[in-house]
């Protein structure tokens, strides 16, 4: 990016090395102090093509060629409303067309290619589908996210691999040297022939070569994770329960008292329970407490486990 | 005693409270996971009667009590001296505060009712057996990761009924606590109890507690807000009580513009355990006949029910990783040509 220039000063990378270019949706560069210098009042034309620009489209060049700007531009754009999903087409070679139609569009755009026409057909298909269009967008922001969180999955595989190697790494130089002072004890106290006791080492660390890259091509399969295969698996929305459980049904609980049966608490005073319990003072009842209350823990107190029988 | 304190082994530090420090472990014995509540030491004043009070409060009350929705106690040791005392408990993985105020998980009627129905149906059994709570709050309803909630934190609980015992009224955290508490009754029954169940009800609803009151007095105003000031004529007796004070008057406010969302079962429900006058209160076994929990939807099965991320991110360690997803959804070969930028 060092001879990258501004066409209107002519300022270069070499001149100025804090050059920044800037580009705007038609793809003419312009160098920073340029923009700020013509798009003084918020908007005005490029100078390349007068095509009227805003000064808050302009973004800093990401890419030397600004034509791959430009079209970066117009696929955001395109694609805004082009955002039909897999799922919408019957076939996959429908959704391939599809796919080969959004192409051309942008293509043409990009190549100022019958532009007339083809926004002509951007408008049409806008009118027909607004719908679909609004459907889609709400799935698309849902699906930008999974995106990210898929990114997340693969840097943290990455990290895994990378601390996986270190590790092996570690061991094979350790083994190495195990290896080498096996070899040396051998050779030291061993009767057999030098060479050979040479020979059987070679031949076996060559063994555990072989079986090591061979566990090692497999892992590679195994960690080859593609963006988009996820995306249909993932795109499901979590199940909504909708199986409803059993009715409430109220079942009292049942309390083994192994007493008499208490009489109901409305007879308490009928029964004359009553007469012999201190009645309720007006502050006890304004807080909650009746003298029934009592009356009824009392008499439970009493008749509770009267028909218990031991078990010896 | 000593090889029950091995029988435990502490896996992770949970929690901190005011009496009581609680561990993660695992049972030894049996391979379960448990939580361990180990009762604090406590200052020299507590120590002299012996035990904590709170936790012999606790250990006295859950030895008899066995439901599934009240937290089992399942051992109890002590490691020297006996005011020294740690509880095992069934271990629980979060609680309903941590449902209600994670804004990710979204509450249906149905899971309300799943949720509430296990509170009462527990509340019902304490109720049955003399027992009150005493500090009902979400904070203390416990659920597991089965869906399956349980009422724990026995430390003030205790049993009622008997007419010439007074209680404090210095019980349950502020917010749920009921008018007949706030005016300072002594004598009370199961009625405080429903009144924070209808908080909590509430809260579920509304995600935000229903009723928070900085002071005492703060919570008595934010309560006559909503249900407007109590009477001689809709609480016979209220002005005897020993705290009573005199608000200013204000109206009633119609629940329906409260829970705009609830429909009238749930209303009747609310209507039902929010009443000043704890006579009129409903109690457990009166709610649970209440149509709201019979009619349709049907309260969501435990299993189904709603948990926090990382309590669901825990379970599906277990199931097969997404790399082996992504392998199998690549062999059908027909991809679509499409580009990624």
């Amino acid at each position: 990016m060092d001879d990258s220039i501004c066409p209107r000063c002519k300022t270069t990378k070499f001149q100025n090395p804090s050059l920044k270019m800037m580009v705007n949706v038609c793809g003419h560069a312009l160098c920073e102090s340029c923009v700020d210098l013509l798009f003084l009042k918020g908007s005005g034309a490029c100078p390349d093509c007068r095509i009227p620009l805003r000064r808050n489209n302009f973004r800093v060049q990401l890419f030397e060629d600004a034509t791959v700007e430009k079209e970066v531009d117009i696929r955001k754009r395109v694609l805004r409303d082009f955002n039909k999903k897999e799922e919408d087409f019957a076939t996959v070679r429908e959704y391939n067309d599809y796919l080969e139609d959004i192409e051309t569009i942008i293509y043409n755009l990009v190549n100022n290619i019958d532009i007339v026409n083809t926004n002509k057909k951007i408008e049409d298909y806008k009118r027909n589908n607004r719908e679909q269009i609004l459907k889609s967008k709400g799935k698309l922001s849902r699906e930008e996210y999974e995106l990210e969180e898929l990114l997340d999955l693969e840097k943290q595989q990455e990290k895994m691999r990378r601390n996986e190697i270190k590790v092996e790494e570690a061991e094979t130089k350790k083994k190495k040297l195990r290896e080498k002072e096996a070899l040396i004890d051998e050779l030291m106290f061993s009767n057999a022939n030098a060479k050979n006791i040479v020979e059987t080492f070679a031949q076996n660390a060559k063994d555990t070569k072989e079986t090591e890259t061979k566990v090692a091509a497999s892992k590679v399969t195994q960690f080859s994770t593609g963006i988009q295969f996820g995306r249909q698996a993932q795109s499901s929305f979590l199940p909504v329960p909708t199986e409803e459980g059993p009715a409430y049904v109220y079942k009292p609980i049942t309390t083994v008292t192994e007493g008499p049966k208490l009489p109901p608490e409305e007879d308490f005073a009928g029964l004359g329970y009553n007469n012999h319990i201190r009645s309720e003072t007006e502050q006890e009842r304004a807080g909650g407490f009746t003298s029934n209350l009592a009356c009824m823990r009392a008499l439970q107190d009493a008749l509770a486990g009267l028909y218990h029988v031991k078990k010896l | 005693m000593t090889n029950k304190l091995k029988r435990y082994e502490k896996i992770e530090f949970l929690g901190e409270g005011q009496f009581a420090t609680v561990y993660k472990a695992k049972d030894i014995e049996n391979g379960n996971i448990v939580a361990v509540k180990k009762i604090k030491a406590g200052s020299r004043i507590e120590v002299q009667d012996g035990i904590n009070r709170t936790a012999l409060r606790e250990i006295k009350i859950l030895q008899e009590l066995s439901h599934r929705n009240c937290i089992g106690l399942l051992d109890v040791f002590s490691q020297g001296s006996m005011s020294n005392v740690s509880l095992v408990f069934d271990f629980m993985d979060t609680d309903l505060e941590v449902i209600i105020k994670d804004n990710t998980i979204i509450l249906t009627v149905a899971n309300i009712k799943a949720y509430v129905l296990q509170t009462l149906q527990g509340l019902e059994y304490l109720h049955l057996n003399w027992i009150l709570h005493r500090d009902l709050k979400p904070n203390n309803l416990l659920v597991n990761s089965n869906g399956i909630l349980k009422i724990a934190d026995f430390g003030l609980a205790k049993l009622y009924g008997s007419p010439n015992r007074l209680n404090t009224h210095q019980v349950v955290t502020r917010w749920y606590r009921s008018p007949e508490l706030l005016f300072g009754a002594k004598q009370y029954g199961v009625c405080v109890d429903m009144w924070a169940v209808g908080c909590i009800l509430a809260e579920l609803l509304l995600r935000v507690p229903f009723l928070p009151g900085e002071s005492d007095l703060d919570q008595l105003t934010k309560i006559f807000q909503v249900f407007g000031n109590p009477t001689e004529d809709t609480w016979p007796g209220v002005k005897s009580l020993s705290d009573y004070v005199e608000f200013k008057p204000s109206a009633p406010v119609p629940l329906k513009n409260i829970f705009i969302a609830a429909g009238d079962d749930l209303l009747d429900v609310i209507g039902g355990l929010l009443v000043l006058n704890p006579l009129k209160r409903k109690n457990c076994t009166d709610t649970l006949k209440m149509l709201f929990f019979s009619n349709k939807p049907t309260p969501t099965v435990n299993s189904k029910l709603p948990l926090p991320q990382s309590i669901k991110s825990v379970k599906e360690l277990e199931k097969p990783s997404l790399k082996r997803k992504l392998l199998d959804s690549g062999e059908g070969g027909t991809l679509p040509k499409r580009l990624f930028f």
